[in-house]
This record gives C-alpha cells, sequence and structure tokens, in this order.
C-alpha cells in the first residue's frame, strides 16, 4: 500500500439490517479474538479465506519503479485457513513464553461501512480498527489501521471470505504481530 | 583514552561478558566510533540500485546514508545530510532519482554528491564555492561479487581483506549459479528494545535456544506439508536429546559461520519445500564444478548462518539476509531482505520468499520470540547491581573437530563457538586504537583445547 490508488469511492450501501448484522459480527469477532478463542475465530473464516496485511512502503508519490529487485507487494501476512489454523495452534500450546503471564488484548472497532458485494450474498466491508496490546508490567503498544473485508452469508451466518489489513507502520515498532488483525 | 576497560568487560579465556555492554550509553556511543565508523557495513546488493539514478537509503551504525548509482554506473554512498544546514536531502526509502534535493532551502545535489543547484545562488551568495559543499562521501565503498559494502574509515583493510575467509562460506550463496545472489521484495523493519548485540550474535550461533524459546513455533512450523523434519538443528524434539555429530560452527574472526553440512536441511523449516529442493538438487552439480566437494555437497542447501562483524547476517536456507542496525544502547532496527538465487525459477523464488514471511517477517512465527530476552538482558542492566553481572558463553569452549574449510571448527549447532568469537572481535575493535588493528593479526587462532572437553565425533 506504499501510495494506494484509492478505490472509487464506493458503491451501493446495504439494508440497515444488514449492516447493523455487520457491525455486530465484527463486534462479536473482535470480543472472540480478545479472549483468545482462537479455534471460535476460526470458525468464523470461510474455507477459502485469504487474510494479507501489504506493507506501507516510504517511496515517492511518483516513483518510477525501474529494474530493482525492490518493491513489488511485500506482505506481512499472506495467509489462508491453514496458515491461520497453524498461527492459532502455536498460541495455543502453551509453550509461547511471550503470552506467559499473557498478553491483554483490547480490539476497537469503529467506521464501519457496509457496501454490496462483487458476489452475490457477499458485502464488503471497511472498518477502522485499534488494537492495544498490554504485556508485563509497562509493556502497551496500539496498532490502529483499516480493513477491508469480504464477509458473505453462509448457512451458519456471516463468515469473513477475505480481510486486507493496512497498518500505516514501515518500521514496527513492537516485539512481534504475532495476532489477529 | 576510553574511560571502559574494553579487556576486563570481555573475557576471552572465561567466555564471560560484563552486563554493561549491552546496556552503558557512553560504551554505546565509542561503539559508533570504533566499530560502526571503522568497520565494513552492508550497505545494499546491486540487484537493488541496477541502474543509473536508483538509490536506497540505510544505515551505518545511526548515520543516515544514501547509496545511490551514479550516472557514470559508479556506486557511491553520501550521508544524508544537506551540506547547507543538515536537514535530510532524501526521505524516501528507495527509488530512482536524477537529484537529492532538501526540503528547507532547496539545495539540490546529483547523483555524484557534487552541489548541483542553489536557489536564488547568484543574487544571494559572493562567496559560494558549490565544490566544497557536496554530499559527504562514505570514504571507501567496495562490491564484493554483488554485495556492496562500505566503511567510513580512509585507509586500513579492503573490503576483500575484511572479508577474508569469510568470502569462501560466501561464495557458496553468490557463485551457486551464473546468476548469483538477488535481494528480493521488501525489506521488513522492525525496532525491538534491547542492544544490537544480542540479535546479532544469536542468529549467528545460537543454537541452543531454538528448541525452547521457540517451542510454541517449532511445533507448528513446516507441519502443513512434507517439508518438516523433526529434528531440526539435532536437538530432539521436546529437548530429548542432541546430536552434535555432523554439523559444525566455525570461527573465522572476525567473522562466524555455522552451518547443518548436510546439504539440504536449510529447507527443513518449509511447509513445502519441494520445488527449491528440487532446484538446489538439479544445480548441485555445477556447484560442485564450481566450488568444489566440500562447497557443494556440505554447505550448498545446508542451514548455514554466515556472521559478517558487526551487523550483518547472510542466512542460506531460512533463506535471508539481516543486517541490524542499533537505534541507541537499548533498541535495535532488524532489516530482514528474502534472498534468493537470481536463476531459480520464480515458483521457487516465490515459496522462500513466503518462508521468510511465516519464520522471520515481523509477523514471523519465530521472529516473536526473542523481544522478551533481548529487552531484559539490556534493560535489567539499568540496576547497577545486574550490570556487573557477567553472561556465560562457555558451551563447546575447547571442543575441536576437523573441517576442510578455512577457520576453526567446533561441533554441532548447539555451540557456543560464533557467540564468543563476535565478542573477541567486539572486544578486539573496541580497543584498536587504530583501523590497521581492528582484524586480528593472524586468522583464526584456535581456541586452546581444554583438557575436560570430551572429544565429539563428527560425522
Amino acid at each position: 500500500m506504499g501510495n494506494p490508488e484509492l478505490r472509487a469511492a464506493p458503491r451501493e450501501e446495504v439494508p440497515l439490517d444488514i449492516a447493523y448484522r455487520v457491525e455486530r459480527f465484527l463486534a462479536l469477532e473482535a470480543r472472540v479474538l480478545d479472549e483468545e478463542r482462537y479455534s471460535d475465530w476460526l470458525t468464523l473464516l470461510t474455507e477459502d479465506v485469504r487474510y494479507r496485511m501489504p506493507i506501507p512502503r516510504n517511496t515517492k508519490r511518483k516513483n518510477r519503479l525501474g529494474k530493482s529487485t525492490l518493491g513489488g507487494e511485500g506482505l506481512i501476512y499472506d495467509e489462508t485457513l491453514p496458515t491461520l489454523r497453524q498461527r492459532a495452534m502455536r498460541e495455543e500450546t502453551g509453550l509461547v513464553w511471550l503470552n506467559d503471564p499473557p498478553t491483554h488484548h483490547v480490539r476497537i472497532i469503529t467506521n464501519v461501512e457496509t457496501f454490496v458485494g462483487d458476489q452475490p450474498d457477499s458485502y464488503d466491508v471497511r472498518s477502522k480498527f485499534m488494537l492495544f496490546r498490554s504485556r508485563r508490567d509497562r509493556d502497551r503498544i496500539s496498532h490502529v489501521g483499516w480493513r477491508e473485508d469480504v464477509l458473505r452469508e453462509t448457512a451458519e451466518g456471516l463468515r469473513i471470505a477475505a480481510r486486507t489489513v493496512y497498518l500505516p507502520e514501515r518500521v514496527i515498532t513492537d516485539k512481534n504481530l504475532n495476532t489477529f488483525f | 583514552m576510553s574511560k571502559f576497560d574494553y579487556s576486563k568487560l570481555v573475557d576471552k579465556e572465561e567466555a564471560l561478558q560484563e552486563r554493561s555492554i549491552f546496556w552503558d550509553p557512553g560504551i554505546h556511543q565509542e561503539e559508533l566510533k570504533q566499530i560502526f565508523n571503522r568497520c565494513w557495513l552492508f550497505l545494499a546488493h546491486e540487484s537493488q540500485i541496477p541502474d543509473p539514478g536508483d538509490f536506497i537509503r540505510t544505515y551505518m551504525g545511526e548515520d543516515d546514508v544514501i547509496v545511490v548509482r551514479g550516472q557514470d554506473k559508479q556506486v557511491r554512498a553520501f550521508l544524508n545530510a544537506c551540506s547547507h544546514r543538515g536537514n535530510k536531502v532524501c526521505q524516501a526509502e528507495w527509488g530512482q532519482t536524477r537529484s537529492f534535493t532538501c526540503s528547507y532551502h532547496g539545495w539540490s545535489y546529483d547523483t555524484s554528491g557534487r552541489l548541483a543547484g542553489v536557489p536564488l545562488e547568484e543574487a544571494i551568495y559572493d562567496n559560494l564555492d558549490r565544490s566544497r559543499f557536496g554530499l559527504a562521501p562514505v570514504a571507501r565503498v567496495e562490491n564484493y561479487k554483488g554485495l556492496i559494502f562500505g566503511t567510513f574509515a580512509e585507509e586500513g583493510p579492503s573490503l576483500a581483506e575484511y572479508l577474508g575467509d569469510a568470502g569462501w562460506y560466501l561464495d557458496v550463496l553468490l557463485e551457486a549459479s551464473p546468476g548469483g545472489l538477488e535481494l528480493i521484495g521488501t525489506p521488513y523493519r522492525v525496532e525491538v528494545p534491547g542492544n544490537w548485540k544480542l540479535p546479532v550474535e544469536n542468529a549467528i550461533g545460537d543454537g541452543y535456544h531454538v528448541t525452547w524459546a521457540h517451542a510454541g513455533a517449532m511445533r507448528v512450523v513446516g507441519t502443513l506439508a512434507s517439508g518438516r523434519s523433526e529434528n531440526v538443528l539435532g536437538i530432539g524434539a521436546e529437548n530429548s536429546g542432541v546430536d552434535l555429530s555432523g554439523a559444525v560452527e566455525i570461527n573465522i574472526q572476525p567473522h562466524t559461520v555455522l552451518s547443518s553440512l548436510d546439504g539440504q536441511s536449510g529447507y527443513a523449516l518449509y511447509d513445502h519445500p519441494e520445488k527449491v529442493l528440487e532446484y538446489v538438487e538439479q544445480n548441485r552439480p555445477d556447484v560442485v564444478n564450481r566450488l568444489g566437494e566440500v562447497r557443494g555437497k556440505k554447505l550448498y542447501g545446508s542451514e548455514t548462518h554466515i556472521g559478517i562483524f558487526p551487523n550483518l547476517q547472510v542466512i542460506q536456507g531460512l533463506n535471508f539476509l539481516r543486517v541490524v542496525h542499533p537505534r541507541g544502547p537499548g533498541a535495535f532496527e532488524v532489516w530482514t531482505f528474502a534472498m534468493v538465487d537470481k536463476n531459480m525459477p520464480t515458483d521457487a523464488k516465490e515459496v522462500i520468499e513466503k518462508n521468510v514471511r511465516s519464520t522471520f517477517g515481523p509477523a514471523g512465527l519465530l521472529e516473536g520470540d526473542d523481544g522478551d530476552f533481548t529487552e531484559a538482558i539490556t534493560h535489567s542492566a539499568a540496576g547497577y547491581a545486574t550490570r556487573k553481572l557477567k553472561g556465560w558463553l562457555g558451551m563447546g569452549q575447547g571442543r575441536k573437530v576437523p573441517w576442510d574449510g578455512p577457520g576453526e571448527a567446533s561441533p554441532g549447532l548447539v555451540n557456543e563457538l560464533c557467540q564468543r568469537s563476535f565478542y573477541e572481535q567486539w572486544q578486539r575493535t573496541m580497543m584498536a586504537a587504530s583501523v590497521h588493528d581492528i582484524l586480528p593479526k593472524s586468522r583464526a587462532t584456535a581456541e586452546p583445547a581444554v583438557e575436560s572437553a570430551r572429544e565429539v565425533v563428527n560425522g
């Protein structure tokens, strides 16, 4: 997202009842993650979920690409359901010393906008987040950014089919980003 | 004359390091002068700035530096500071340009560092000699087979002399194919609390921590398909035992190497190593032809960590190149670049890039575990009593094993030879009065054999 091309201001908003369900769903999801219920969280994803986080690059607005090997998409996360499951399993081994005593998480999801999706029964959802992490005596870090999700209607209810997390931090000032945004 | 007695802060014989060396701001200031202002430091790879006008910004110690290929195709490096008042002349991390223009008064410099434009020059100056006001150059910039290094030292060893026998090991990556090495994509940048020396010696030598510190990650990495060998680094599951045969840590002062020497386990932590392994095996006969049996069969494809003093780690297998930049004594910024053989097929390169992301990217399964240790080792030393404590790196001291390559080898990847070597070189550089004294007088002096050291058979 170095110099993101802003997509045209999106499209048709969904009816109020759907918008409300989407907001409740995102709040539920955030709480499930805050409560470290990773197995439950995985059930909120579709089998074909894509979960990505690009790197914001500090290049000039009119940067010429040239033949340099630098650049490219640059991703911090590029996940599918199996790799997200792998990450969740790591947290649940009980062997991640960094999270014992536990890291406390608070996720605040706001500015939710829900639009009619490209596919039937899917919604393009944008939201802003603050992810606050508190560890040990005074290890406190906030990450602020936005997300572009595709939520899909399924027999089980709303599910996340795609998420792109935009974290506007070129240099990550945190011991890790081993968490879910 | 330094107020610090470096001969006591690191005790080579006892393998002890006083913890003040991680915390003390005064020592850090001397490091910037003795180490980062004199040693050869990694700047960039050729593949990142192939054409005239291509540039990348980096750091040498805490100095902000622009590395740029001039219109004459020569690579130069400059302090990122306007010669008028000192503002940065470049805020972009890389790109292509004809000039660098200061945002304060608009002075601009061409890609060879000359002052090329001064707004209103004729009307306001009678005494401006442009030739005196170019960007301050990094004294020497040299290239070792694509790896570009710079030093602020006008004199002293050339890059080839500085790298010494490390070149023999680097060549396994740099000459594995006629295409050479390539660094691809956007480097990861993470700032972590802790002293810069700790992540360096961790990456170049600490095999001991892998299955314990990363225990949670080690349960899951590489488990999605058939890539995983349970017996990583010779350590059995759950620390059930250790096999020191086969692998070595090598002291090639001022640098270090560790290697599994099995020709393939570098890819043990991949979920899907097949495409990479296929390329490696297909290419191996060429490597044997070009570089001989030892490098072609034992080093090529192995998990091999080459530590170039002070802050560069070239890691084959996990396949990334990493630079640790100090940010004061109490923090460091790690840059991680995915590293591939240029001739590899695209799909194999993608496998490597993906694996670097999932293991040692900012959200890597393994990356996140070490931050607590670097922070505690550094910042607990704010306490005076703690600061006087000493860390001990005595593992494997005096154990030797025959080795067909340059340097002194000690058996196993669970060994602290490389870390001892790092602190020995740190001490030497901190004490060296002249840049001509930063290298050991005779390379690869063997540690004296210790009576009690058990003989370990190296398969």
